[in-house]
């Protein structure tokens, strides 16, 4: 086993790391670079379809690649946690917040205080109705969430269809290009990966007529397929998003978020509520936690990495948001879980049930969650008590005041008790 | 004002049929495409000449000798990295921008854009995560592109790239790892449905045995000692399984599973989703299916059963271009060149540039994070992002502005079909060059729209749009529907 063998710049997170900076980099400094200097600052088209204000927001942090729940939220007082995973558990002695039964992975410390304030609630041994360990379909599913239809709407399309307002940016997701499956459906939404993104090129100072706006319009008004409608959502897009880039991109109350695209992400979805242009739900990917290999001891691994990044971004996002933050509830999912017993490679293979996790407003803080017990066979997995969407409905029904029946088709949701 | 499309048929143009079949099997239209198709007697007797490689493949032979890691053996990739003269993750970038070169120039466009149908469907990522294996992964891949989809298989799941990638590389009998094991039977073969998790487990402990040096010297070996022996059953397959060296055993699986009918019928879907529209018909899929079987899992056949089929007709323009596909298309629909070859640190050189390009529309080639592959419809590559940055990336190519180092674009005026034009006309010349199709009244209109020019009005070489704003008529053409779809 190499792995473990002093982790420096031979490690695969590092070479992921400088690539990762080398590439935001090389655009930064060509594309955007010439952009600039070829064409001044760029054209702002005023508002023509006016936004409203949210009255709450709904952030959702995708832990893509399935998220070892137990490494998050640690069952300390199940035996058999330690004794599945001599190498990789994480020690009680470390844990933070804890109970007498549960405790934080010391890698969260930067969310102790919104723990402390009652704004941070697990919820364990979460997931879907029946076990699926395939990463892209149990994905889809969650993102679904109406298991009897066929019809690909996920859930959050549902959630910003329950009204009339329609403006694309009622539901924005960042640090992907790809919308996510939770957003596909009908009602329109943007999907940006930075918010120097959404500008019309060549609609510039040069640009006196405005020719080029009105010549995209006519070019794509009758464009058939998910290609149109992108490029009509677009291009509304840009104007009513004026607020938010005339919002300072330098994070408020000291926030210092953690370097990549994660802290990136949070950092625009901060400065997108900040910008208050009607956006309910915003989605962000974090990816990816699929640890086979090298989830790694406390001293090294992607878990602890990973966690440190997460509990830094989470903590600077509402630090950043300030009063704001009063608004603003943050939920985190992932397809499944994984295993209970560790691997030959420090890791741990699919597995069942997980962690979810809420900040924010509306938050009764605290460890949710029946327990089933661990065993301890080669296959054994964390069960599920609660089915993920009972955690999702109680957000959409209190904070965001739907219907769960309109967000969760057929589903009859039970009570989790972590938001007031 | 109205806007009557005036044609100018001294620029010639393919039948709309043969159109379609370049647009699908090639990365861009280009007058030399239709040249050569001409040349072959029409798009049927070119595609099987395609097939039967009867192009040189002159450009993918001189172009991997631009970067210095495409060529090199893992070991050399490895020392360089270590001596700190190139790291892995730029070896691969260097693989990414090679393959885009390629795609860009090659003859044998058939067989570049089968390699990257493959290396989706096999994917392993190209952003330094598999150590020096990448690049020989993807010409391993590249070789068996129009060959039959057994031995492709077999070549991909036993190469290093893979067991790396996908944590094979030191699985164990003691403690399997499944990663492979599982997604060999989702992704690579017969699909969800067809497998339980007692078929994962077996199939992860077939797949043991390989090792890979992670991180110290990368050395690729077989440990019979490793490999878990003893009966295996995957879904109707079974083997003994006695043998140390469970090399024999592994092939006889992946040979099982090449040949399965699932298996048959996921390669039918994944090849009409890309080649025919998002959501085939499943009477298309099963005759590809049978197609597939019938021949011994042989690709060409399927091809030309996929190429004759009248859903393959009546298909046009479905598809939404990748973000690479944009890329690539883009530079070849604007004649823009390569004129050297780059250093390989040099971001601002073409041949490199045309990577960063890709990354800001939102995907490298094989960058894709997770191992299913690149997604291939339209909804997801028509977000807001994406499309407002293949906007930004048209419209820099299109002024010539960026990249500038390693690059030749056409002068303005060379766009003139003649010394003096009225813009109707010349609309239409551009879009025949840049679409290989003529103009339509929108495509007029948002020219006059684009560029403040009356459809009468006289362009000649001192015209305001040829001395300043070609950019803003180039940018007409690459901003359509047309051109971001195939």
């Amino acid at each position: 086993m190499t792995a473990a063998s002093g982790c420096a710049e031979g490690c695969p997170e590092f070479t992921r790391m400088s690539r990762r900076g080398l590439l935001r980099g090389s655009v930064g400094a060509g594309v955007g670079l010439t952009a600039v200097s070829a064409f001044g600052t760029a054209f702002m088209e005023t508002s023509f379809a006016a936004t409203r204000s949210a009255p709450a927001v709904l952030v959702v942090l995708s832990m893509r690649g399935a998220v070892d729940g137990m490494s998050l939220v640690v069952p300390h007082g199940d035996p058999v946690y330690y004794a599945a995973r001599p190498r990789i558990a994480v020690p009680s002695e470390t844990l933070l917040a804890k109970d007498g039964f549960f405790g934080l992975h010391p890698h969260l410390a930067p969310l102790l205080p919104l723990w402390d304030a009652g704004q941070m609630a697990t919820v364990h041994a979460t997931g879907l109705p029946a076990p699926n360990r395939s990463h892209f379909a149990a994905i889809e599913e969650v993102e679904d969430a109406d298991p009897g239809s066929a019809a690909r709407v996920g859930w959050l399309n549902r959630l910003i269809g329950r009204d009339s307002y329609t403006n694309p940016l009622q539901a924005i997701s960042f640090g992907e290009s790809v919308t996510p499956v939770a957003l596909a459906g009908p009602q329109a939404s943007v999907a940006v990966d930075t918010i120097a993104d959404m500008q019309l090129a060549g609609a510039d100072k040069w640009d006196t007529a405005r020719r080029r706006p009105k010549s995209m319009r006519t070019m794509w008004a009758g464009a058939p397929g998910p290609l149109g409608v992108g490029a009509r959502a677009a291009m509304q897009a840009i104007g009513d998003f004026a607020p938010v880039r005339a919002v300072s991109a330098t994070p408020a109350n000291g926030a210092a978020y953690p370097s990549g695209d994660f802290g990136k992400a949070m950092a625009a979805a901060a400065r997108t509520i900040r910008g208050d242009v009607g956006a309910d739900v915003i989605a962000v990917d974090y990816g990816s936690w699929d640890h086979h290999a090298d989830l790694g001891p406390l001293a090294w691994g992607q878990m602890q990495r990973m966690t440190t990044e997460f509990a830094r971004g989470v903590a600077a996002f509402f630090t950043d948001l300030g009063p704001l933050a009063a608004k603003v509830t943050l939920v985190t999912l992932s397809e499944f879980g994984r295993r209970t017993k560790e691997n030959a490679n420090y890791g741990l293979d699919h597995g069942y049930g997980t962690a979810m996790m809420l900040f924010g407003a509306g938050v009764k803080g605290g460890y949710y969650g029946n327990w089933p017990g661990l065993t301890n066979t080669a296959n054994a997995d964390l069960l599920v008590t609660t089915d993920y969407r009972s955690v999702l409905a109680e957000v959409a029904v209190k904070r965001m005041g739907a219907s769960s029946a309109q967000v969760f088709p057929g589903f009859q949701p039970e009570t989790v008790g972590a938001i007031l | 004002m109205t806007y009557t499309p005036r044609p100018y048929r001294r620029t010639t143009i393919p039948s709309a049929a043969t159109l379609h079949g370049l647009r699908r099997f090639t990365n861009g239209y280009t007058p030399a495409l239709r040249n050569q198709v001409t040349a072959a007697g029409g798009f049927g007797p070119w595609f099987n000449r395609q097939l039967a490689d009867a192009y040189d493949d002159n450009v993918y032979i001189q172009t991997a000798r631009w970067w210095p890691s495409i060529n090199a053996s893992p070991e050399t990739v490895w020392q360089r990295h270590k001596d700190e003269v190139e790291e892995l993750w730029r070896a691969d970038a260097n693989y990414q921008c090679w393959a885009m070169v390629r795609r860009y120039g090659s003859q044998r466009q058939v067989r570049e854009v089968m390699a990257e149908f493959w290396e989706h469907h096999l994917h392993v990522p190209a952003t330094g995560e598999v150590g020096p294996f990448r690049s020989s992964y993807g010409k391993t891949v590249r070789k068996h592109a129009l060959g039959r989809f057994d031995e492709l298989l077999l070549a991909a799941i036993t190469h290093p790239a893979m067991a790396v990638y996908l944590d094979n590389a030191n699985s164990s009998k003691s403690a399997p790892n499944e990663n492979l094991g599982r997604e060999l039977l989702e992704l690579h073969t017969v699909g969800r449905g067809e497998y339980g998790e007692d078929d994962v487990k077996n199939s992860a402990r077939i797949l043991t045995g390989y090792r890979v040096g992670l991180w110290s010297d990368w050395a690729f070996s077989y440990d019979p000692v490793k490999h878990w022996t003893g009966p295996v059953q995957v879904m109707g397959f079974a083997h003994a399984n006695s043998d140390p060296d469970g090399r024999t055993a592994l092939a006889a699986y992946l040979t099982y599973l090449a040949h399965h009918p699932a298996t048959a019928r996921r390669i039918a879907l994944k090849l009409a989703r890309r080649f025919v529209s998002d959501v085939p018909s499943d009477a298309l899929v099963t005759r590809l299916a049978q197609v597939y079987l019938a021949n011994g899992t042989a690709i060409r056949p399927v091809l030309k059963a996929l190429v004759a089929s009248s859903e393959f007709a009546t298909s046009r323009g479905k598809k939404v271009r990748t973000p690479p596909e944009d890329v690539v298309a883009t530079w070849r629909a604007l004649g823009a060149r390569f004129t050297a070859p780059p250093r390989t640190s040099d971001d601002s050189s073409g041949a490199n540039a045309i990577l960063w390009q890709s990354q800001s529309i939102g995907l490298t080639p094989f960058g894709w994070q997770r191992p299913d592959g690149r997604p291939d419809t339209a909804a997801d590559w028509g977000s807001t992002s994406r499309f407002l940055a293949s906007l930004d990336i048209h419209y820099t190519m299109a002024g010539g502005w960026w990249p500038k180092v390693g690059t030749g674009y056409r002068s303005a005026v060379s766009w003139l079909p003649q010394r003096r034009i009225r813009f109707d006309e010349l609309v239409d010349h551009v879009a025949r060059s840049v679409h290989g199709a003529g103009s339509t009244a929108l495509m007029l209109q948002v020219a006059c729209e684009a560029t403040g020019c009356r459809p009468s009005e006289v362009i000649s070489s001192t015209h305001r749009i040829v001395r300043w704003e070609w950019a803003r008529v180039l940018t007409v053409f690459l901003d359509s529907p047309t051109h971001m779809t195939r």
